[in-house]
């Protein structure tokens, strides 16, 4: 792994701006520590010098030097806020920056976005998994630039000031790196080996505490108390013996860099007494000697969030290189009247060799918007055979693998398949209703309006329409009642409701355009009661009333029965299944 | 940079848990001490050797100094790896003895404080808190103890030679080591507690999102809810800003208290020589020797911030336990009918079975609910040996709630609840399996038991097949918490270990989930003949009503107008076909479920 993805300074403006200024200050921090070592060498040499001589100085001697000094308080003091300031600033900007690139791509993928570890993975990366790049970004980046900035200018000045100091550095400098890098592959097999030990102590520990409520109930919960101990100092002596080994090589860090400082400062010691070297400088290349050392020191000890950080930017770029779906450009035609048809459509399960639909062959003719022209298609088959896909289909959400989607506006017009149009121009003639159906942040007014001028009347026909007048006449403040994120606070059914109202009230604005004539409705499958069916009964009664061709995955009985058409859904695994029209 | 001493600290509370043998801190600290020691000694030993050697003695007289500054440059990197070692010993030993006491007091604490704990909170709070409490030693104690003894070693070093100069570096180590650090502790705490909104916003607008986006696509609203997250992100980061411009006046004190303690010694060093009270030699150490000590305070402004982390998480270490906290701990308040994930839990029976005592549970006009409301109101139920009753209503009603508090796990809000002889378990709809053997999971519920009735038990919950199956029969290890097991031979396993327990009433939450129909309906009817053989009692709450032909009594619990207010109460009960004959929403919901079955699953 680089120790500084490039892709980072493509994908997040912050990152470029951020990695600029921490060079310039890099650089400042070079000039300021090269005028701090200077100005002590100058106030402290001639001092030592005129003292061992019998005629001591007086500050008034060295006062240029001692102001310079109260400058780099003051440039070090500067430098270290605005590192620290703008580091911080830094890193929450490119975490926002990945984040929401990460969320829109996922989005723009489709409804599925396969990828390692799927769904759960993306949303942990979105929220909790970017934040690694912090400590990498505010501790790590910076020190690296010091040693690639920071370093090279103090060896070059040291080099000026006494050469044979400056070969040490530059001759134990990579010894640093590299005997780093020895250790590391040398314990490597170990630690590893080790590692696994400790997570699988680590593992039952958790297990005997997680299971504590069931062993309560059994009356079991007092003699596993001995086995966490007992785990728990297994556990703690496999970490150690791992701690041991990782030590190793912040000890070797440790060791070249102090020993290197210490070979530097009797050198320069034994050469001034055969006056090699005059005072001055041989004080400022001891305050220099450090220096040279501390970034690459500090790299070291910020190793650990270096890969961290690295980590999580790598799993946002997987993220974002993976291609997104070709989309139609040309324009939709009016919906109204036209004709959807399904011609041999086939769409891969994931990574299984299925079909779910598989052969899929139907014509849906669309509602005309006006009041007798309506129609109810329900999709059938049994959990897994694809209803739900065959709804993403005709959304244009989803590539059929097999077949295609047309849809015939007029007998005489060629058809125009539904991948070729802009999703744009199609998704305002659709209204479509999942099965978990999200809702606007606000008052439930706001959730099923949703910013449209709605009458109160319509609002009060959908309400009684939907059975949310009932779920409205039990909140604390009616349709003024809050309901968070993700409509937070209503129960699924509730929220149902509040759902199927604001599609019932979907284009069906007075004065506005006319409704969308295609309506998706993915049925509820789990917990619905009596009531609830009933409601979406009625829902759908309402739509074609309004002269509208409702599609609807159906799980039930009841919306069968309802249904003036029934395609049914069927997947496979080897071999045609014909679709069957009834 | 030690806590304060009030006796609301929760780290001081917790501390005894950690059981930590002040020995081994004071040996790592001395390490450590040491370790920083021979940088300092190194600086001085330097400054002196440059010195003297400037006024060209005989080589021999620097030979001494010439030793040290090697030895104390070889000795330095060894010293902080045994320090390294020592320090995170202790903090070892701190978790693994705090983790050991955190289980037995729960263990021993009340079963009400237990049940009450989401599985997921359980986790964290022994997992990462237990971490961060035990890391107060090696990034806070331990560094702190390492700077007060460097520091103050350092300062009698110089004042050695010239007092005023000790004193100008103590004054320049109390500001990098008392005032950086509580900026950089105070920066942390703002930016925790303003960003903690807007953290959650940010998180629960991503998660949305990623949910819904396509919805929201189709909907033509995705360019809103993206700036919504835009605009949210940034608020975060300006809750950020704000916590890093005092934590960048933290770095700037850090970064210019060394340069200044060396300008200092210097003011006062080179009219000390002048005076004669210093000589050129020994300024060169006082000027010097400031350089290297400012490493040590270098890590305590992160030591402060990790101070306070470590004392949250000691403050929810504390709300876990009832014998730390007064005050009752998480009130689980259920948005779903499956308020915790971790259980079946049986509790002690709130009263002692007292008249009736043929009944196995008994209860009268009970409320049950929680802290806040009552979920179910008026309940009569009893048991007698061998009764199988079973809970139906829609998802929510709190049929979860009732069997709590018929287990005694909730107190009732009103009414009495009496247990029989053998207490009531609670099997909740996703209990514990451990990451052991399918037969020691099984132990659980009775130690005793041999392989023979293992299989027994799990041949009645139709799981033979499944373990002639595994490769080491019931001697076969489960992942941990039953990660190889799919839900529904998990929800059988749990109703197997359950049948195995000695407990006079069994109330089973929602045995049917996650099972085929054919399969639910096997399960419960073999609770309720495992019921009636045996002489025990049943309780089964359900949503799906087909099996529940197998109970002598089905409680439908409702809401409606005529039970006034948002509490269910059981608005019919009888027998399965009478329910069906009388109650039209009853009759239509099992209807619902045959002709599911019947005409979308063909076959």
């Amino acid at each position: 792994m680089k120790p500084l993805d490039p892709r980072l300074l493509r994908r997040a403006r912050a990152a470029r701006w951020y990695v600029a200024l921490t060079a310039a200050l890099g650089v400042a921090a070079a000039g300021a520590l090269v005028l701090q070592a200077f100005a002590i060498a100058h106030a402290l040499g001639p001092a030592v010098t005129a003292g061992s001589a019998g005629t001591p100085l007086a500050l008034s001697d060295v006062a240029p030097w001692l102001g310079a000094l109260v400058a780099t308080i003051a440039a070090r003091a500067a430098i270290a806020w605005a590192q620290e300031r703008y580091a911080q600033k830094a890193a929450a900007d490119v975490v926002a920056e990945l984040r929401e690139q990460v969320v829109a791509h996922t989005v723009a993928l489709g409804p599925r976005p396969a990828g390692e570890g799927g769904a759960a993975a993306t949303a942990t990366l979105a929220t909790r998994g970017l934040d690694d790049l912090g400590p990498y970004l505010v501790r790590y980046l910076p020190q690296l630039l010091l040693t690639a900035i920071v370093t090279p200018v103090l060896v070059l000045v040291v080099l000026g000031l006494d050469w044979v100091s400056a070969l040490i550095c530059v001759v134990t400098l990579p010894l640093v790196p590299l005997f780093m890098w020895l250790v590391g592959v040398m314990t490597a097999g170990a630690s590893e080996r080790r590692l696994h030990t400790i997570e699988r102590l680590g593992a039952q520990v958790l297990d005997l505490l997680a299971g504590l409520p069931t062993l309560r109930a059994f009356g079991r919960e007092i003699g596993p108390g001995a086995r966490v101990r007992a785990l728990g100092d297994a556990s703690r002596r496999a970490t150690m013996g791992t701690l041991r080994i990782a030590f190793l090589s912040g000890m070797v860090l440790e060791l070249l860099t102090t020993l290197s400082v210490a070979i530097v400062a009797v050198g320069v010691g034994l050469r001034l007494v055969e006056g090699m070297i005059a005072l001055v400088p041989a004080i400022a290349v001891l305050v220099l000697a450090p220096e040279v050392y501390l970034p690459l020191r500090r790299v070291g000890a910020e190793f650990h969030s270096s890969t961290d950080g690295l980590a999580a930017a790598e799993r946002a770029f997987t993220v974002l290189e993976r291609p997104l779906p070709a989309a139609g450009t040309a324009t939709a035609p009016a919906l109204a009247g036209a004709t959807l048809v399904l011609d041999g459509v086939g769409v891969r399960a994931g990574d299984r060799a299925v079909l779910a639909p598989a052969g899929l062959t139907a014509r849906v003719p669309l509602g005309t918007g006006r009041p007798g022209g309506g129609r109810v298609v329900a999709l059938r088959g049994p959990s897994g055979a694809g209803k739900s896909t065959t709804a993403l289909v005709l959304l244009g959400l989803l590539r059929p693998d097999e077949g295609r989607v047309l849809v015939e506006t007029a007998p005489h017009e060629a058809p125009v398949d539904l991948a070729d149009l802009d999703p744009a121009t199609w998704w305002p003639q659709v209204t479509w209703v999942p099965q978990r159906p999200t809702l606007v942040a606000g008052t439930v007014r706001d959730a099923v309006t949703d910013g449209r001028p709605v009458t109160a009347d319509a609002l009060e026909a959908a309400a009684r329409t939907t059975g949310l007048h009932d779920v409205v006449a039990g909140l604390p403040q009616g349709w003024d009642t809050p309901v968070g994120l993700g409509g937070t606070g209503l129960s699924v059914g509730q929220r149902q409701r509040v759902a199927l109202a604001a599609a019932l009230l979907d284009g069906g604005a007075p004065g506005g355009a006319a409704p969308p004539p295609l309506v998706l409705l993915d049925e509820p499958t789990a917990h619905l009661d009596a009531r609830g069916e009933q409601v979406v009964l009625d829902t759908v009664r309402a739509w074609r009333a309004a002269g509208r061709t409702v599609v609807v995955v159906a799980h039930r009985a009841s919306l069968l029965a309802l249904a003036d058409q029934v395609v049914d859904v069927a997947s496979r695994t080897v071999g045609p299944v014909e679709a069957v029209v009834s | 940079m030690r806590p304060a001493a009030r006796p609301a600290d929760p780290l001081r509370q917790v501390l005894p848990m950690l059981e930590v043998r002040w020995t081994r801190v004071a040996r790592a600290v001395a390490l450590g001490t040491l370790a920083l020691g021979f940088s300092v000694g190194l600086a001085a030993a330097a400054a002196w050797l440059v010195a003297r050697a400037s006024q060209m003695p005989p080589v021999l007289q620097l030979s001494v100094a010439v030793v040290a500054v090697r030895a104390f440059g070889t000795g330095r990197g060894v010293l902080r790896y045994l320090e390294r070692l020592a320090s995170h010993d202790v903090a070892l030993r701190g978790m693994a003895a705090l983790r050991a006491n955190l289980y037995d007091a729960l263990a021993r604490g009340p079963v009400t404080r237990v049940i009450a704990l989401r599985r997921g909170d359980l986790l964290a709070r022994v997992g990462a808190d237990v971490d961060a409490v035990g890391d107060v030693v090696v990034r806070a104690w331990i560094p702190a103890g390492v700077a007060a003894c460097v520091g103050l070693g350092s300062v009698i070093l110089v004042g050695a030679f010239l007092p005023s100069a000790g004193a100008t570096l103590l004054g320049c180590l109390l500001l990098t080591g008392v005032l950086a650090p509580w900026l950089a502790s105070r920066a942390a705490a703002s930016v925790e507690r303003r960003g903690a909104a807007a953290r959650a916003e940010v998180t629960g607008r991503a998660l949305e999102l990623l949910e819904d986006g396509q919805q929201l696509r189709v909907a033509g609203r995705l360019d809103g809810r993206r700036a919504g997250l835009r605009a949210a992100d940034a608020r975060l980061t300006r809750t950020t800003d704000d916590g890093a411009r005092v934590s960048g006046t933290s770095a700037a004190i850090d970064a210019g208290a060394q340069t200044l303690a060396v300008l200092c010694s210097l003011l006062l060093g080179i009219p000390a020589v002048a005076a004669g009270t210093l000589t050129p030699v020994e300024l060169a150490v006082v000027v010097l020797t400031p350089l290297a000590v400012f490493e040590a305070t270098s890590t305590l402004p992160a030591a402060a911030v990790q101070l306070r982390r470590s004392r949250e998480a000691a403050r929810r270490l504390v709300a876990l336990l009832p014998a730390l906290s007064g005050a009752p701990t998480t009130v689980v308040h259920p948005a779903s009918d499956s308020p915790f994930d971790a259980t079946p839990v049986s509790g002690a029976p709130p009263t002692p079975a007292g008249q009736g005592a043929d009944m196995l549970l008994r209860l009268d006009g009970v409320d049950a609910g929680w802290a806040d409301r009552t979920v179910v109101a008026g309940v009569d139920l009893a048991l007698p040996p061998g009764a199988v009753v079973a809970l139906a209503g829609p998802s929510g009603v709190g049929k979860t709630t009732l069997l709590l508090t018929a287990a005694g796990l909730l107190p009732a809000r009103s009414g009495a609840v009496r247990v029989g002889d053998g207490g009531a378990l609670f099997v909740a709809e996703d209990g514990h399996l451990f990451g052991t053997t399918v037969l020691e999971n099984l132990r659980v519920a009775r130690p005793d038991l041999s392989e023979d009735d293992a299989r027994a038990a799990l041949a009645a919950v139709g799981l033979d097949a499944w373990l002639d199956a595994l490769p080491d029969g019931a001697d076969t290890m489960l992942g941990p918490d039953g990660a190889d097991v799919s839900g529904g031979e998990r929800r059988r396993l749990l109703v197997a270990r359950a049948l195995l327990a000695p407990a006079g009433v069994l109330l089973v939450d929602e045995p049917a989930e996650h099972l085929d129909a054919a399969t639910a309906d096997a399960l419960v009817a073999t609770l309720a003949a495992h019921a009636r053989e045996t002489g025990r009692a049943v309780v089964v709450a359900s949503h799906r009503l087909t099996p529940l032909a197998v109970a002598d009594e089905v409680l439908l619990l409702g809401i409606s107008s005529a039970t006034g207010g948002r509490a269910a109460r059981v608005v019919a009960r009888g027998p399965h076909a009478a329910l069906r004959r009388d109650e039209p929403a009853y009759a239509w919901a099992a209807d619902q479920e045959r002709a599911g079955e019947a005409r979308v699953l063909p076959g």
